[in-house]
């Protein structure tokens, strides 16, 4: 099989709908906030949320796995700084997440694919919104090669 | 504890790219401890290394397995049953347990995925410094517990040379202690500079790997 | 007192004078004629001149081979060696043979780790085994077992005694600063008979440390000749004040630098007066002249130092 370029792939830009994964931390959202609003159809991409007890339960392993079950993107969403309920999970995070992202450049799958955002109270639309703009970074690198592939 | 750390990635990813199906195996000892080949540092190579195979267009299967210690002939054996199921076995053992698995199973092709490098002591978590160099003749007994060995650049036996720098550290590398400078430290606390003042004699380095590749016999434990 | 190996250096400084010993540097290639060359350039200003062994790791024409062509020049040699390339085996044959080529003088040294030869557009050999057997005091030893025993390391003995006037360096105001002296008597004790110092700008800095040396009856068993290099700038200064350790620079020394209109000259105004400084700290007996790749100010240095003519002495 020819290999990939980062910025080839079967589908054009046009339709090329990024998947993302949310990775969120519960303390981080509105108590009531719309969690089914990824579930209504977006023409631009596609989110999974899924809830943490603290980002600072996000291991390298988990993010990489994520990618090699084929999703485009993955958005960490995590407590201010020294406002995490564990103390430092989110600077625990942080440091993970900037390994994992230097892992991905070593492999020339693209760091863009994974950064994390910090904040509260957050609605389902914002968790969204989130999404979208890792999907906008993502978006110039192609699909995941995985997604052929993936199991 | 021996440490280890990972190949660079382009370069497994060039060992692998003729291969279609491989077992990434793990040790739970020392290169667990060091993070590099413990059953944590496995999930995440598999997942990477297939990224980047598939990136480069040569998609690849892994099994991952951990065993307790690769130097272990009884844990060795655990991987019999998928040996004969892969094409080749990516090792993130050191180099005694990537060892032992390519002599139990020398019919496939047994490749190391990490580096070993030293002796080391973690010092805290994320830093290990090394500590010793197997050189066969302790002196720890007269260097206040300080190996110049293993932690000067020189191995100086009557040291501190011309390099140290001013801060205390080695002019080779500045977050490196000079172990010279340490052990004058130590011994003037304890009030024993003096003894510092005997010359030590040239070391012989013939018990460890420069008389020849090691080999320990113990009459008392044989079978 | 009876002589150790005879050397000019050694009967210049047994007379009493103040001795002056000057730094040559092989080149990165096989010409003889460039060691020649500086032969020429150097003639009579020194009793002995040093040729480095691969200062820096770096490659360079080996300093045996260095000092035999100075001999055949007619200029003294100082053979440098160190403890980084070569084991106690090829250092003790690499001494018969410097003896057996009529090299007297040596100076022992532990030498630069391999990982500095790969420094400004030179790649080195970073990545080269180094072998560090022995260390600067053994082989201070070594020297002195092939010199007055006849003896190897081993205790096998050689067939005729090796002479040697042996040379140690000396870094006095590097960490821990008091423990250098207690480390220079290690090196006497071990049997070094001369010592060239690491360069001297703080002259009251270093003064205190010979002092120190001094009233442990060090002065008299050993020879300090005082590292003097010659500066070109005032970041050269500030370069070696930061970066080279032992070498202490005051900051007046360097604002002169800055404010001086032509900063060689000035620098060689600096050498004259550090000379100058030290040849009246008892307990010095000489230079040491480093020109680090620029030996062509050397001639007029030691001139106006009042250094010349070099003395007489019956070899």
């Amino acid at each position: 099989m020819a290999p990939r370029t980062e910025t080839a792939g079967e589908k054009t830009a046009e339709t090329f709908k990024p998947e993302i994964v949310v990775l969120y931390c519960q303390h981080c959202v509105v108590q009531d906030a719309d969690l089914t609003i990824a579930m209504k159809a977006t023409s631009r991409f596609r989110a999974k949320l899924v809830m943490m007890p603290c980002t600072g339960k996000i291991e390298p392993s988990h993010l990489l796995k994520i990618l090699a079950h084929g999703a485009d993107g993955i958005q960490v969403l995590g407590c201010p700084y020294q406002q995490c309920h564990r103390l430092d999970g989110n600077l625990r995070a942080e440091k993970r997440i900037e390994y994992t992202r230097q892992l991905l450049h070593q492999i020339r799958m693209g760091p863009e694919r994974l950064g994390m955002e910090r904040g509260l109270d957050f609605s389902g639309l914002q968790l969204m919104l989130l999404a979208e703009r890792r999907a906008d970074a993502v978006k110039p690198l192609g699909p995941n090669p995985m997604k052929g592939e993936r199991e | 504890m021996i440490i280890a750390e990972w190949k660079p990635i382009p370069e497994l990813v060039r060992k692998l790219s003729g291969h279609r199906r491989i077992l990434l195996a793990g040790c739970a000892c020392c290169v667990a401890e060091c993070a590099a080949g413990g059953e944590r540092e496995v999930e995440t190579l598999a997942p990477l290394l297939r990224l980047a195979l598939s990136v480069e267009g040569h998609p690849l299967e892994i099994v991952t397995r951990t065993v307790e210690r690769q130097c272990e002939w009884e844990f060795v054996e655990e991987l019999a049953e998928i040996i004969p199921k892969v094409e080749a076995v990516l090792s993130l053992a050191c180099g005694i347990g990537v060892q032992a698995v390519a002599e139990r199973f020398p019919e496939i092709t047994v490749f190391p995925g990490v580096n070993t490098t030293s002796l080391a002591l973690r010092e805290e978590p994320g830093l290990w410094t090394a500590r010793c160099q197997a050189c066969g003749d302790c002196v720890l007994g007269e260097t206040f517990g300080l190996c110049p060995v293993a932690r000067c650049a020189k191995s100086l036996q009557n040291g501190p040379c011309g390099g140290t720098r001013k801060n205390g550290k080695c002019e080779l590398d500045e977050n490196v202690d000079c172990v010279w400078n340490l052990i004058v430290e130590r011994a003037a606390k304890r009030g024993q500079l003096e003894s510092l003042l005997r010359i030590r004699e040239p070391k012989n380095w013939s018990n460890s790997f420069h008389g020849g590749p090691q080999r320990m016999l113990r009459e008392d434990l044989r079978p | 007192m009876k002589l150790r190996a005879g050397s000019r250096l050694e009967r210049v400084l047994a007379a009493g004078h103040f001795a002056v010993t000057v730094e040559v540097g092989p080149p990165q290639g096989p010409d003889a004629e460039v060691i020649r060359r500086k032969a020429e350039l150097l003639r009579g200003l020194a009793d002995a001149y040093n040729v480095t062994d691969n200062q820096t790791a770096v490659v360079r024409m080996s300093s045996i081979a260095g000092a035999r062509l100075l001999l055949e020049a007619g200029l003294e040699p100082v053979m440098q060696m160190t403890c980084r390339d070569r084991n106690r085996i090829a250092l003790q044959s690499d001494l018969l043979g410097a003896s057996a080529l009529g090299i007297k003088n040596c100076l022992c040294l532990s030498g630069d780790h391999q990982k500095a030869s790969a420094s400004g557009k030179l790649k080195g050999h970073p990545g080269a085994k180094n072998v560090y057997d022995v260390d600067s005091i053994q082989l201070l030893a070594i020297l002195k077992g092939l010199r007055d025993q006849a003896v190897q390391s081993s205790g096998d003995p050689i067939e005729q005694p090796s002479p040697f006037f042996i040379g140690a360096a000396w870094t006095p105001l590097a960490t821990p600063e008091a423990f250098r002296t207690l480390r220079l008597a290690k090196k006497i004790e071990a049997g070094a008979d001369f010592i060239q110092t690491q360069a001297v700008f703080d002259v009251p800095r270093f003064a205190a440390a010979v002092a120190k040396a001094r009233a442990m009856g060090l002065c008299d068993r050993v020879a300090i000749l005082a590292g003097i290099i010659v500066p070109r700038s005032a970041r050269m200064l500030r370069y070696l004040n930061e970066r080279v350790p032992g070498v202490e620079v005051p900051e007046d020394l360097i604002r002169r630098m800055e404010a001086a209109p032509q900063p060689a000259t000035e620098g060689k105004r600096i050498a004259k007066e550090t000379i100058k400084a030290v040849r009246v700290i008892p307990g010095i007996r000489g230079v040491h002249l480093q020109a680090i790749e620029n030996e062509a100010v050397l001639p007029e240095i030691i001139h106006s130092a009042d250094l010349l003519p070099r003395p007489e002495v019956k070899m």
